[in-house]
């Protein structure tokens, strides 16, 4: 008509979106499924032949499923109480919980695997040495390298999953629910048994098969703690394959029979996740009675208290004092130094280029995932495009990619294309916003399912064309959301590890690859004081970011959710 | 002009998962400057003609005019920022993010006016729904009947030609209810918007409307007066909506009914109908006199329950031989469960209609 709808925003934002998710995720899958059947020679299902024959590969995966297996059901073993505690009792202390468990969450895993090797490796082991020297008593030393000690240091980083939901999933069952068992005479032990279990056991069971995922997908730890135990497992055994001659077709079928199992788990995950629906009806609910525990809440406490040592305070107190050492070992006070730090920051020329990969890799990714989640989440919610819900779950594949599977995907698909991104920042950034696309996209939906869309239509009516509407009414309605998502996406990117190591040149070093490199050559101190640094920026990140984020314009739109203003209507 | 002309409209939805009801083949002439009503149970379809008038739908077959402009049709509708129209939300959509003012101020920066201009328009408006002082609030600083005119304010600044209303007093206590009643009103009266108003509830249709269009099952069942529908109701789906009635089985008897009991009530019989055939008789409670046994008037009969409800005495009246009937009398007139009463129904309030 006029010169209005010559350029119009809406087509040109909805089709780069797409078009974003077929680049950054359909090609390099659909790459990984080709290159797995089809070799020079044409067509073959050779690769998977081997790759499930392979004595090596077999025990790679078989490897992977004890190390999830046990690890998920001591995620459940730690989570479970810790959650029940913190939720349903009296128990004191009840920040300490939630500390303990959000640390262990964000704490990189393949730092607390070198804390541990620092403390527990047989020989030079401190814990170790303490037990064979000063008390005298070999039989209470502990061997990390061992499977036993990966499902240590894994744990650590995975009960989270099960304590978070189970905890949210206790909290909100309504109080009636019980009380109505009780009044028709259950005891307590009864309608525990009867009635809360039976409605927390899907989130519960959803945790669990998150720790799993979660656990089997770590390539750090599988390879600080597994490869000097010679436990190969199935992410360290991919990388191996990408040694000189590299074996493109194998790993992509030792890929994707990864991804099978991983798809497996998450999709009992959903099925137990979206029984849970009920448990969230009660709403406005009362909330239910504390349990009086009496002198055994002590006895909780003290778990968590040691669940706390074991996780945050003994690895972390380890990094520092390596990293303040001249040579680690007995006799902290007598070789104090600052040397490692400054060889560190100033002297390995390789910090100050990692740092600053890692800083940009990590703020623009999250930005870009959550900016293309947030178009993807409103085509979702909003639109009657043809094929919306294929493009939802599309956007939602890489929820099902170990990272270095992503990172196989992506060298496929990109070393066919004639453009050369192998090496550079390009192909990490590629690889992030493709692997974290979904926490975008989730935390997109979230928001944008909470705007109710009579807000962007009545803008409509009064005359607000689309970009209008976006920019006036959804984007700042969401952006708390919004922020919350970059955070979440930001968080596991500054510590990305198991994509990078694949995908990295020394031009495009990260932080995380940087201790990784240096720990495998031996710099045993400097690798602390380089993992302090990791630590401390991922720490400043969450503060400011938390400064940001709690700001007015959050609390004003949360506030006004509790009122019928039109948002969640 | 500002008439509404709506001819042929239909709206299928295929498929579940959709919680907006079909609309089929709506014919609808709406004058200029009135006030009507799209009454009906929810999941009727009124709110979906309320969406298709405002653009937001396309419809599936027939038109929409607004004067002699063509807005929708099945080839394609004029978007609803394209339309000038205001829209009043059930949920206000009031947005949060914004004050009072930047929200009612929203439509005239889309118009480009001056901003001293619109200020002073946004005030006058503010004023006009007793919102002067409350400028600089956040919606979550506001009650609900506020936000309500914050609604309202925000829509009537930009002096539509049309102004449609999804349910706006829903979500309101009944004491503001009824108070917001009588501002709309006014408010229509004074500024002469055609209001295209959409509710479930009969009593408020009644209290707004010039016209009101009673829709039901995606169709219209009737387009009249508040006095037409209410008292002349064109079909028993109507009658029924329309407040409480009785529905009482008669057969057709010369220029009247029968009743069961074999009373004979002069109604109107509905065309076509023979001696003989079946029909349903509709009777208000307010249209039913109970007497003493002794008069000599009306069928006999016996209370069987009694509510007393405050401004009314509400009774349940089985009769000889016949039907029971729900009756409203005059909170005077005490009667007990078990008495003896005479029932004379009066003929000309009731409708006759054919069995189907």
């Amino acid at each position: 008509m006029r010169l209005a709808n010559a350029f119009r925003l809406k087509p040109w934002v909805m089709g780069g979106a797409i078009l974003a998710v077929v680049v950054l995720i359909v090609l390099p899958v659909a790459s990984l499924l080709i290159g797995s059947v089809w070799t020079a020679d044409g067509p073959t299902l050779g690769e998977f032949e081997r790759a499930l024959s392979g004595r090596l590969y077999v025990q790679a995966l078989l490897n992977s499923l004890m190390l999830g297996g046990w690890t998920a059901l001591f995620s459940v073993l730690i989570g479970v109480p810790l959650a029940w505690a913190v939720s349903r009792t009296n128990v004191p202390g009840k920040r300490l919980f939630q500390i303990t468990a959000n640390l262990s969450y964000l704490s990189p895993p393949f730092l607390t695997a070198i804390a541990f090797v620092y403390l527990f490796s047989p020989n030079s082991g401190i814990a170790n040495q303490f037990m064979r020297e000063v008390l005298g008593a070999p039989a209470l030393t502990f061997n990390v390298f061992s499977m036993t000690g990966l499902v240590i240091v894994t744990v650590i980083h995975t009960f989270p999953f099960v304590f978070l939901l189970a905890s949210s999933a206790l909290q909100s069952v309504d109080a009636s629910y019980e009380e109505a068992a009780q009044i028709l005479g259950a005891g307590k032990f009864r309608t525990a048994l009867t009635i809360t279990a039976p409605l927390v056991a899907p989130a519960i069971l959803s945790g669990t098969l998150l720790a799993f995922v979660n656990a089997i997908a770590l390539f750090g730890s599988q390879a600080i703690i597994g490869l000097p135990a010679r436990i190969f497992t199935l992410p360290t055994r991919l990388y191996s394959l990408f040694n000189y001659p590299p074996q493109y077709a194998l790993a992509s079928a030792l890929s994707l029979i990864f991804v099978a199992i991983t798809i497996a788990a998450l999709y009992l995950q959903r099925a137990f996740l979206a029984r849970r629906s009920y448990v969230t009806l009660g709403g406005k609910g009362s909330r239910p009675q504390l349990v009086d525990l009496g002198a055994a809440r002590w006895v909780l406490l003290v778990f968590c208290m040691l669940t706390f040592v074991v996780a945050i305070v003994l690895p972390y107190a380890t990094l520092i004092a390596v990293s303040f050492s001249k040579s680690w070992g007995l006799g902290f006070w007598h070789n104090l130094t600052f040397a490692n730090y400054r060889f560190i920051l100033f002297d390995y020329d390789v910090t100050q280029r990692a740092i600053t990969n890692s800083l940009l890799l990590a703020t623009s990714a999250a930005l870009i995932a959550v900016l293309i989640g947030a178009v993807i989440g409103w085509i979702d919610i909003r639109t009657k495009l043809p094929g919306r819900k294929l493009l939802d779950y599309a956007a939602l594949i890489p929820l099902g990619l170990p990272g270095i599977v992503m990172a196989v995907a992506i060298l496929q698909f990109w070393l066919k294309v004639p453009i050369a991104l192998y090496g550079t920042l390009t192909i990490l950034l590629l690889a992030y916003v493709g692997r974290y696309l979904p926490l975008g996209v989730r935390a997109a939906d979230t928001s944008l399912r909470q705007v109710d869309p009579s807000l962007e239509e009545s803008a409509a009516i009064l005359g607000a064309g689309w970009g209008h509407i976006m920019r006036e009414i959804t984007l700042p309605l969401i952006r708390p959301g919004l922020f919350a998502g970059w955070l979440l996406v930001f968080v596991p990117a500054i510590q990305e590890l198991s994509a990078s190591i694949l995908l990295f040149s020394s031009s495009s070093m990260t932080l995380a690859v940087a201790v990784y490199n240096l720990y495998e050559t031996g710099h045993t101190e400097p690798v602390a004081a380089l993992a302090m640094i990791n630590v401390a920026i991922i720490g400043v990140a969450i503060l400011i970011a938390g400064k940001l984020g709690g700001g007015r314009m959050g609390r004003r739109v949360s506030a006004s959710t509790e009122r019928p203003a039109g948002v969640a209507a | 002009m500002a008439g509404i002309r709506i001819a042929g409209l239909s709206k299928v939805y295929d498929g579940q998962g959709s919680d907006m009801a079909a609309v089929n083949h709506l014919d609808l002439d709406i004058g200029d400057n009135e006030f009507v009503t799209l009454l009906g149970p929810s999941g009727c379809g009124k709110t979906t003609t309320l969406r298709l008038i405002a653009g937001y739908l396309k419809p599936d077959a027939g038109t929409i005019h607004v004067g002699d402009r063509l807005l929708s049709s099945e080839n394609g509708v004029v978007p609803p920022e394209k339309r000038g129209m205001g829209m009043v939300f059930q949920n206000y959509a009031v947005w949060p993010h914004k004050t009072v003012f930047e929200n009612v101020v929203f439509g005239l920066k889309l118009r480009r006016i001056p901003p001293a201009t619109a200020r002073d328009r946004v005030e006058k408006t503010l004023a006009l729904v007793n919102l002067a002082g409350l400028a600089d609030r956040f919606p979550n600083e506001l009650s609900g009947g506020q936000q309500q005119r914050v609604a309202l304010a925000r829509s009537l600044v930009v002096e539509p030609e049309i102004l449609l209303l999804d349910e706006p007093l829903s979500n309101l206590d009944a004491k503001l209810r009824e108070r917001m009643r009588t501002e709309l009103k006014q408010l229509q009266r004074r500024t002469g918007i055609t209001f295209v108003y959409v509710t479930h509830d009969q009593a408020e249709a009644l209290a707004l409307s010039d016209h009101i269009a009673v829709i039901h099952g995606g169709r219209l069942q009737q387009f009249g007066t508040p006095h037409d529908v209410y008292c002349r109701p064109a079909n028993k789906t109507v009658a029924d909506f329309m407040g409480l009635v009785n529905v009482l089985s008669a057969k057709v008897a010369g220029d009247g009914v029968m009743l069961d009991n074999g009373e004979r009530l002069s109604v109107a019989v509905p065309s076509g109908c023979a001696d003989g055939d079946e029909v349903d008789l509709t009777v208000r409670p307010e249209n039913v006199t109970l007497l003493p046994a002794s008069h000599p008037e009306g069928a006999l009969g016996k209370v069987v329950d009694q509510t007393f409800l405050g401004n009314i005495h509400e009774y349940q009246v089985t009769l000889d031989r016949g039907p029971s009937l729900r009756v409203q009398t005059h909170p005077a007139q005490r009667l007990s469960v078990g008495d003896s009463v005479r029932v004379v129904i009066d003929a000309t309030a009731c409708s006759a209609f054919r069995r189907v």
